[in-house]
């Protein structure tokens, strides 16, 4: 398991995230919609996205298929699943309240 | 993602890597196309996406590593390049196989036989409930003290029954002996078969239960023996019978008395002695009816179960009172017993042994043997390992780049060394199932060697779970042992030497050196051990026997109706069938001698060098009983003119000298004449020895050169001659230089002529007896011998091929010398160079070794000194031959490189 708050843990509550709201996504549309929804200001090294979304994917959090895309090729599309879902629950609240921790800190340091 | 689909992926590799590639590839097209939507031209969008991608091998690796059994799929993934490999250099593959192969094998066959022999448990009920008695040996004073004795009398048997009775069972086993026997109806042929005797409770104590009818019970243990039954063994039963049930019934004749046979034991089981087969078995009380009742006469072995709960020590304290009471009596019975064996006798105690292998004389006298062929055969095993190894690493220096690349590529170390390792596995793993086809045929031909036909042994050689253990795990210990060094030297490659293909890294063949370095201690150590039983076999054969082994044939004789060898009672109707019997045996002997063809024939009543022998103390007068015991052989006329043992002085025995005469006239050797008189003139000289407790008293009528009795290991013994009486079972000693053939039918004819039932009964020559007590020495020197050739060849492979690898690797700088003026013989010299660093520390190690070896196996050799110069001479001299062999064709090659096309080699 990754550390907790480490960046793993983030790429996986970004992946989760997005899959949650957006629906079945590919790799690319993922990697395209984090950098949407963060306004540019997170940017994924999109070779290591692949690895997580299968670690993720083994964890069984989501699951994958292959189908037709808009190119007319095929492309392997990602959706969250329940036990997704409820881990999405889990490190969301977990990761809200460590952002909070550390504005605190920041605010009377 | 189940394990089901991750395994799945490890087994189809290729459609996981398509899928993944698909993927990234996709990923990849789509970042491609947003770029150049936004402006930038096709080449450099795509180049931009891969770059904003990252290393997507990397990546690809990764991901698969997690959608997959990494290991079981890195593991295939070996096997599958090792195969390739194989069958790229199949040269090598084959020699390291059989080389392997024939090491794996002699070692899982001498391990069956040491399984079967030593450490298997006997085939019945709990046997780590068994035990068997001893009681150790009473030694001659100054003499080292002999195995434990594991004989008992009778009476014995029966006191200690009754001093075990609720702590334990009691059984008794004589040792299988082969014995005549046939079928009741008047024609059959007498046929020879393994008998052995056993009390009436002993199957019921071993748990055996029977295959067909039934086995013994108490009932056989009455005395006086109601009409003998027998019981067969499974094997007998289908082999002679054809496993017909109407054998039960059936009535065999076996020293003139009909046994019906009750029963069949149970498959599997052929007694309680490992190596010795039983066919035949007769209740104990069956045997001679003298033997019952003396208490002095042990014939055989006692086993016994434990009771639950019981400890061998419980037993031993209730046995020993009853077994000092048997000493006591034995002093008693012998006055004239040295002080010193008095003491032995006094002081003995009975012991209680595990026996859930079983009791066993062929253990006792092979099993050192056995752990030296073993230990042997284990130095081969190093020596092929070594050998495989330092091919192996010149294969791997040669994949430097392949290696370098990959490590370049980011795989992990132990990657390449579990990949090498793999390579090592298969090799051995193919070694190891030939390995044990071979040990399937060596082993029996190994007990073979050992077998006498007169004492045959037989095993059952079944290659059970316990040795394929053995042989699988050899085979694997074998692969880490010569797989690992090489696997970790190679992975440890520096990417950047390597590809720059730089020779010169002097440090790699350091590794290679050590392992031809071990090849030749080892062979060296196998040689010199090799060349030490070889020796002392050789310097055995030329022991003088004191008599002319050659063209003398030995038959055993026998008038029919014999039931023991021992001779006669001296009752009043004893002493007129004794001069009967010795006037039909004179008349043999005459009548056989003045045929033609016939050079010379002797009787005596049992053949030298066999065993047999009787020996008493003798009394010199004004001296008192001797502390040892001397042998005493009577013998007819004539015995040492067919033999050729020389007279000294007097005369040889007449046919009016017999034993009833007083004195009794008597033939004695040199040997004897020294040790009681001090001095070779010893004719008219008296002395005494007793026979059934009455002294005789015995002069010397002649004096004969010494001559060995019981073996050419030690020097001849003092050695009493007398007369020879009349017996049912004799000796025939027959010289002549006609076939054997012939002088049977012979013989056959003459003893038909002479009547009374007189016939052959067993053929054999003089040079095959005196052989067979070199038994194990042959076995040792040709094992050793074997041995010790396997291992020279293999170091000399290895020494061959390390040479030409490193002449190989060096041609350039060979050459660079040559082209700059160096003679021929300064580049052989520098070869040779390196052969004499690898020889010169190889031999050191194995000369220690070997010489170490030698000190503790003295007792096995004959002759040899610790320091042998004959032994060291002949193996240092063959080493350098065969190093020189090895070492000539590389320095060939080496001074005719053309400096030219050798700078131009890469």
């Amino acid at each position: 398991m990754a550390k907790p708050n480490s960046a793993q843990t983030a790429l996986d509550l970004l992946v989760l995230t997005v899959l949650n709201r957006r629906g079945p996504l590919h790799g690319y549309g993922i990697a395209t919609s984090i950098e949407e929804l963060s306004e540019e200001a997170l940017r994924v090294e999109e070779g290591s996205l692949y690895p997580a979304l299968h670690r993720m994917e083994e964890l069984g959090w989501i699951s994958a298929e292959w189908k037709m895309s808009d190119t007319k090729r095929r492309a392997r599309f990602y959706r969250i699943t329940t036990a997704g879902k409820k881990q999405l629950t889990a490190e969301s609240e977990r990761w809200t309240s460590f952002s909070a921790g550390v504005s605190r800190v920041l605010r009377h340091a | 993602m189940s394990w089901f689909s991750r395994l799945r992926n490890a087994l189809s590799p290729r459609r996981l890597d398509e899928e993944l590639a698909e993927e990234m590839a996709d990923h990849i097209a789509r970042r491609a196309t947003a770029l150049n939507q936004e402006g930038l031209s096709p080449e450099v969008a795509q180049r931009q996406a891969r770059l904003r991608f990252g290393n997507s091998t990397l990546r690809r690796e990764e991901s698969r590593e997690l959608r997959v059994l990494a290991t079981l799929q890195g593991t295939l993934q070996d096997a599958r390049y090792a195969w390739r490999g194989m069958r790229k250099s199949p040269a090598f593959a084959v020699t390291a196989v059989l080389s392997l192969a024939l090491a794996i094998g002699a070692n899982t066959a001498v391990y069956s036989i040491m399984d079967a022999a030593i450490l298997r448990p006997l085939p019945v009920h709990e046997p780590d409930r068994l035990f068997v008695l001893s009681w150790p040996a009473i030694s001659d004073p100054g003499s080292p003290s002999g195995p434990e004795r594991e004989s008992f009398s009778y009476p014995q048997f029966l006191q200690f029954a009754a001093a075990t009775r609720r702590a334990a069972r009691l059984g008794l086993f004589s040792s299988p002996g082969v014995a005549e026997v046939r079928l009741s109806n008047p024609n059959a042929p007498i046929e020879k078969v393994n008998r052995a005797f056993v009390s009436g409770e002993g199957f019921d104590m071993l748990g055996i239960r029977p295959a067909l009818g039934r086995l013994f019970s108490a009932d056989e243990d009455r005395l006086p023996p109601g009409p003998g039954f027998a019981v067969l063994s499974y094997e007998y039963w289908h082999r002679r019978f054809r496993a017909s049930p109407k054998v039960i019934g059936q009535q065999l004749v076996m020293n003139g008395h009909a046994y019906q046979v009750i029963g069949i034991s149970r498959k599997g089981f052929f007694g309680v002695e490992p190596g010795k087969f039983a066919d035949v078995w007769l209740p104990a009380t069956q045997y001679e009816a003298r033997a019952l009742s003396d208490p002095g006469w042990h014939w055989f072995g006692i086993l016994g179960r434990f009771a639950p709960g019981v400890s061998p020590e419980q037993i031993q304290a209730r046995l020993q009172p009853s077994f000092h009471d048997f000493q006591l009596q034995l002093i008693r019975q012998i006055p004239t017993m040295p002080p010193d064996i008095r003491k032995q006798f006094l002081e003995s105690q009975i012991r209680v042994h595990r026996a859930a292998n079983g009791a066993s004389q062929f253990r006792k006298v092979f099993s050192r043997s056995l752990w030296i062929v073993l230990g042997v055969a284990t130095v081969i095993l190093f020596i092929a390992c070594a050998n495989v190894a330092s091919l192996l690493l010149a294969r791997a220096t040669a994949r430097a780049a392949e290696m370098a690349m990959r490590v370049s590529l980011g795989a992990a170390r132990m990657r390449l060394v579990r990949q090498m390792l793999t390579e090592g596995l298969m090799l051995s793993l193919v070694a190891g199932v030939l390995g044990w086809l071979l040990a399937r045929i060596l082993a029996p031909l190994l007990v073979n060697l050992l077998s006498q036909p007169g004492d045959p042994i037989q095993f059952v050689l079944a290659l059970n779970t316990r040795v394929l253990f053995f042989c699988l795990g050899v085979s694997t210990l074998s692969a880490l042992l010569f797989g690992l060094a090489p696997a970790w030297q190679a992975s440890g490659q520096q990417p950047v030497n390597s590809l720059r293909a730089s020779t010169g890294q002097a440090g790699k063949l350091r590794l290679g050196k050590f392992f031809v370095s071990i090849q030749v201690a080892c062979a060296f150590c196998l040689v010199l051990v090799g060349a030490a039983f070889l020796f002392s076999l050789f310097r055995l054969f030329r022991v003088n026997p004191g008599f002319d082994p050659r063209n003398v044939a030995v038959l055993s004789i026998t008038t029919d109706n014999n039931t023991t060898d021992d001779p006669v009672a001296s009752s009043e109707s004893g002493r007129a069938e004794e001069a009967h019997l010795r006037q039909i045996m004179v008349q043999l002997q005459g009548r056989v001698s003045s045929q033609p063809g016939i050079q010379a024939a002797a009787l005596a009543w049992w053949p030298i060098f066999s065993g047999g022998g009787w020996s008493e103390q003798v009394i010199i007068p004004g001296k008192g009983p001797s502390e040892r015991e001397e042998i005493f052989y009577r013998v007819s006329p004539a015995y040492f003119t067919a033999l050729r043992t020389p007279f000294v002085a007097g005369r040889d025995f007449k046919l009016v000298d017999n034993s009833g005469q007083q004195p009794e006239p008597a033939i004695v050797n040199a040997a004897f004449a020294r040790k009681y008189f001090n001095t070779p003139n010893v004719l008219g000289r008296e002395f005494r020895y007793v026979f059934a407790s009455s002294p005789l008293r015995v002069i010397v009528v002649g004096v004969v050169s010494d001559a060995h009795y019981y073996d050419l290991r030690n020097p001849a013994d003092p050695i009493v001659y007398l007369p020879l009486g009349g017996n049912r079972s004799f000796t025939l000693y027959v010289r002549s230089p006609l076939q054997l053939g012939q002088i049977v039918r012979l013989v056959d004819r003459e003893a038909r002529f002479v009547g009374s039932g007189m016939r052959v009964r067993e053929i054999t020559t003089l040079e095959e007896i005196v052989g067979n007590t070199l038994l194990r020495e042959k076995l040792l020197a040709g094992v050793g011998g074997a041995c010790a050739f396997f291992g020279l060849l293999l170091a000399a492979i290895g020494l061959f091929g390390l040479l030409n690898y490193s002449v190989g690797r060096r041609t350039k700088e060979i050459g660079i010398r040559a082209a700059l003026g160096a003679q021929r013989s300064e580049i052989v010299y520098l070869v040779l160079k390196e052969v004499t660093g690898l020889l010169g520390g190889g031999l050191i190690v194995g000369l220690a070794a070997a010489l170490a070896a030698i000190a503790i196996f003295r007792s096995l050799l004959f002759g040899i000194q610790k320091a042998d110069p004959f032994v060291l001479g002949t193996a240092i001299s063959l080493f350098w031959v065969i190093g020189a062999l090895a070492a000539s064709l590389p320095a060939h090659r080496a001074a005719t490189i053309d400096p030219v096309c050798a700078l131009r080699e890469e």
